[in-house]
């Protein structure tokens, strides 16, 4: 444990050798901060037990795993699992569908949870934008179980308010819960009601730190509205907006399984099964514990990838990324 | 968080290593005792609101009647497929469970040794309350000849068609006898105004969205009695899968016929099933091919509604002739099975204590207590058999919802009837038995019940589903002909063939 707490210690990109002088002021620091390491040990312990511990078992992915015969006792079949889902004929279909539904959250909700929070910021009555704001986090408190059995209730067809205003709209008396064309535009709506009134928090914290003396300056100057934010607001809140966005590529596999399994049904299936729906269905439905655990392992290490992708892209136009 | 003294930075070691031990300790052996058990852990899925609690006096009478004391873990059953197979890996592993179905973590469990093969001692004649009364049934509850459980027997003919009296009534007609007769009635039930308000506001069948194949859907009971066999069909000894025969596409064309007609209600691809009874009992359809006890609940429903009138809603039809002859859709005649794993009980000795307890599980009076509850205070006794208190509902509920899934009743069904409120009712309880011994004459058994084909049993459900999946989409129309047969060829290169292959060679080897 105490390695952890010295690799923890240690500055970023410094790597001097642990000499005893170096040794005796981390002692020095550890009585010293007594406290902060103390504050810090839950967070150590839920990494450890949640994060690390698994990985132990992550290992059944290269065997063959039957729990009577234990991690131990299983049979090692090296990347078999990792070949057989590869070579899939669902894989393609898996990994186009997983990159839509994670693409229209990354391309169309996250820029939207970006011009939630410029409007809210533009809200000059204080009351009204507290009253906007926790109106619109209100939705991320409720499950996906709710907020599909709401969408079940407005797109019924026959009779869902929604069902009706759409068809009369497109002209349409399609079944839009299990149109194979409605499944993603309904993912979405759902995704940008639920989270994007949530996801401004940190927008708008990092707003209020943006220096009042910039703008004061700019109107001086005669700037109007849209130049101030195009300006000042944007370029000020520019590396928020990197590493929330390095941060949501490496999820970007991760579609979220409950919203997306309630809403698949046999007519929209060939649009909505995705990795995280497979794994459930191949592991805990039919008790392939090594193959799921084999595919959600390969989900990790593209985001992996991704993610460090990313920060280097960011760094490269010259943002700061996460590390 | 109150002061912490001063002293706590040294038992932040301390802490560490408590977490560390906890760890260690979860991964290893939970330490059964070679001892004589002195307590039997149940794991078994219950459907009612609440399952029953710690102080349940069902529990207490039948741990006296067992000799052991129980102890059972309730699991939702909508959870119960998941839950199994995360206990199956994990380390609390109870003595008994109810193994809902053969997949894949219990077939390779159960094949590495980590459930007892009960086939010599079921059949030893010691436990005579669990020789069953019907071996095809053991057979086919069987991984390839090896019994691991003791079944949970069920009715095996259940499939019926239920129908609107009033509408039947009104348009002067009768439940049907073929599946022409269930297309005309369809029809008239959408078009002809069944209920006479002048008003288009009906249709015919209402059909859920279902998920699996061969498990007592609509669509199954309409294929089989198109004469499309039950999941396999024997064909001059060799085993061929049911959708791959003319008669299952005829099926499909029939009922892709009726949705595309508009004579089924226009949600069926996405309707939950447990609001299958609502749009009967508004009036909306008048149609459901379900099991017959549906017909009994519906009665109930009607009765709240109208308690005068509610004796002319519910027809209860037998099962149909089809265009190439008679088939009646039977069950797999059990639902699941009361599994022991090696882990808890891990000698002969206790597997007898074991396999003791659920033979006294199964008799009359154990049987009594699992279906009804506890006599003179839950119910009573009268002429025509067992009458629920009112006042008690919950605790029914319970029982009827709980306990009841522990029953195998595999050597019979003794407990006492059901009084009826009604005539109507009582009526109906006997239509339900002859319509039983009606079709159990044409019943259409799964040749391949029992057999366990590797590839099905790490693959099945992804290959049911390529099936489920096509036929929708064929009856919605998004599919075309050549879009089944190209459904079915991908069945058949991820594994279907070898399924095929699998089967009959176990077909060759265990007849």
């Amino acid at each position: 444990m105490t390695t952890a707490l010295e690799v923890d210690r240690e500055p970023p990109g410094a790597r001097t050798p642990r000499t005893p002088a170096r040794r005796r002021r981390f002692r020095a620091d550890a009585v010293r901060y007594r406290w902060l390491f103390f504050l810090m040990l839950p967070g150590i312990l839920y990494f450890v037990l949640f994060r690390f511990w698994p990985m132990y078992g992550a290992r059944i992915a290269f065997k063959n795993y039957i729990p009577f015969l234990g991690i131990e006792g299983s049979e090692w079949v090296g990347l078999t699992h990792f070949q057989e889902f590869l070579s899939n004929p669902d894989f393609p279909r898996l990994l186009q569908n997983t990159l839509i539904v994670a693409g229209l959250s990354l391309f169309i909700a996250f820029p939207l949870t970006i011009v939630l929070a410029l409007l809210l910021n533009e809200l000059r009555l204080n009351i009204l934008k507290r009253t906007v704001q926790t109106l619109v986090y209100i939705p991320h408190f409720l499950s996906w179980t709710v907020v599909v059995s709401i969408t079940a209730l407005l797109f019924a067809i026959g009779n869902g308010p929604l069902w009706t205003f759409f068809g009369w709209l497109l002209g349409t008396d399609a079944n839009m819960l299990a149109d194979p064309d409605w499944f993603r535009p309904l993912i979405l709506m759902q995704e940008v009601w639920k989270n994007t009134g949530w996801g401004t928090i940190i927008f708008l914290a990092a707003l209020a730190g943006v220096d009042q003396e910039q703008y004061e300056a700019a109107v001086i100057d005669g700037a109007g509205r849209w130049q101030r934010v195009w300006h000042i607001t944007i370029p000020s809140i520019l590396p928020t907006i990197v590493v929330l966005l390095i941060l949501q590529t490496g999820q970007i596999l991760n579609t979220g399984f409950e919203q997306i399994y309630l809403m698949s049904n046999s007519l929209n299936r060939t649009v909505a099964d995705v990795f995280d729906t497979y794994v459930y269905f191949a592991g805990i439905e039919q008790g392939a514990y090594s193959y799921a655990t084999a595919v959600g392992l390969f989900k990790a290490i593209v985001g992996l990838v991704l993610i460090f992708g990313t920060n280097w892209l960011a760094k490269r136009f010259n943002q700061q990324g996460i590390f | 968080m109150p002061v912490l003294p001063t002293t706590v930075s040294k038992r932040i070691p301390l802490a560490v290593l408590a977490a560390g031990s906890l760890v260690l300790g979860a991964c290893s052996d939970g330490g059964a005792s070679q001892e004589p058990l002195e307590s039997l852990t149940i794991m078994a899925p219950f459907f009612s609101p609440t399952p029953p609690g710690e102080d349940d006096p069902i529990d207490e009478a039948l741990s006296e009647i067992a000799g052991l004391d129980l102890s059972v873990q309730w699991v939702p059953n909508s959870d119960y497929g998941a839950k199994t197979n995360t206990v199956l890996a994990g380390d609390d592993i109870p003595d008994v469970m109810v193994i809902q179905g053969k997949d894949q973590a219990f077939v390779q469990t159960a094949e590495a040794g980590g459930f007892w093969d009960l086939t010599e001692h079921l059949a030893s004649g010691d436990y005579p309350n669990l020789v069953t009364e019907n071996p095809e049934v053991q057979e086919a509850s069987s991984v390839n000849g090896k019994v691991y459980g003791v079944y949970r027997a069920r009715d095996v003919i259940r499939a019926s068609v239920i129908v609107r009296q009033d509408w039947l009534d009104n348009l002067g007609l009768a439940l049907p006898e073929t599946t022409d007769d269930l297309y005309e009635l369809a029809r008239a039930f959408t078009e002809d105004d069944p209920d006479g308000n002048g008003e288009d506001d009906t249709y015919g069948m209402i059909n859920p969205a279902w998920g699996g194949l061969g498990n007592g859907s609509p669509y199954d009971a309409m294929e089989v009695w198109h004469g499309s066999g039950n999941l396999w069909r024997d064909e001059g000894g060799e085993l061929v899968p049911s959708f791959t025969t003319p008669e299952w596409n005829q099926a499909l064309q029939y009922e892709r016929d009726l949705v595309q007609n508009g004579y089924v209600n226009p949600d069926y691809a996405t309707m939950d099933p447990a609001t299958w009874n609502e749009p009967f009992l508004n009036g909306e359809g008048g149609i459901i091919l379900d099991v017959q006890s549906r017909a009994i609940e519906l009665v109930k429903l009607f009765k709240e509604q109208d308690p005068e009138n509610f004796d002319q809603y519910v027809a209860l039809g037998g099962q149909l002739d089809g265009p190439n002859g008679t088939f009646a859709m039977p069950t797999a005649g059990y639902s699941g099975f009361l599994a022991v794993p090696r882990s808890g009980v891990q000698n002969e000795d206790q597997l007898k204590q074991v396999l003791t307890a659920l033979n006294e599980l199964n008799t009359t009076e154990a049987q009594n207590l699992m279906n009804h509850g506890i006599e003179g205070d839950n119910y009573t006794l009268e002429e025509g058999g067992v009458v629920f208190d009112p006042a008690k509902q919950d605790f029914t509920d319970q029982v009827t919802g709980a306990w009841a899934q522990l029953g195998t009743n595999v050597a019979g069904y003794n407990a006492h009837p059901f009084q009826r409120e009604t005539e109507f009712e009582t009526a109906l309880d006997q239509l339900r038995l002859d319509l039983m011994a009606e079709d159990v004459a044409n019943a259409v058994y799964n040749p391949a019940a029992g057999f366990v084909s590797p590839t099905y049993t790490t693959s099945g459900a992804q290959l049911d589903t390529i099936i489920v999946d096509a036929r929708i989409q064929y009856i919605a129309g998004q599919i075309d002909d050549a879009g089944l047969q190209a459904a079915i060829e991908t069945w058949r290169s991820s594994g279907g063939d070898d399924v095929i292959q699998e089967v009959n060679d176990l077909y060759a080897e265990l007849n």
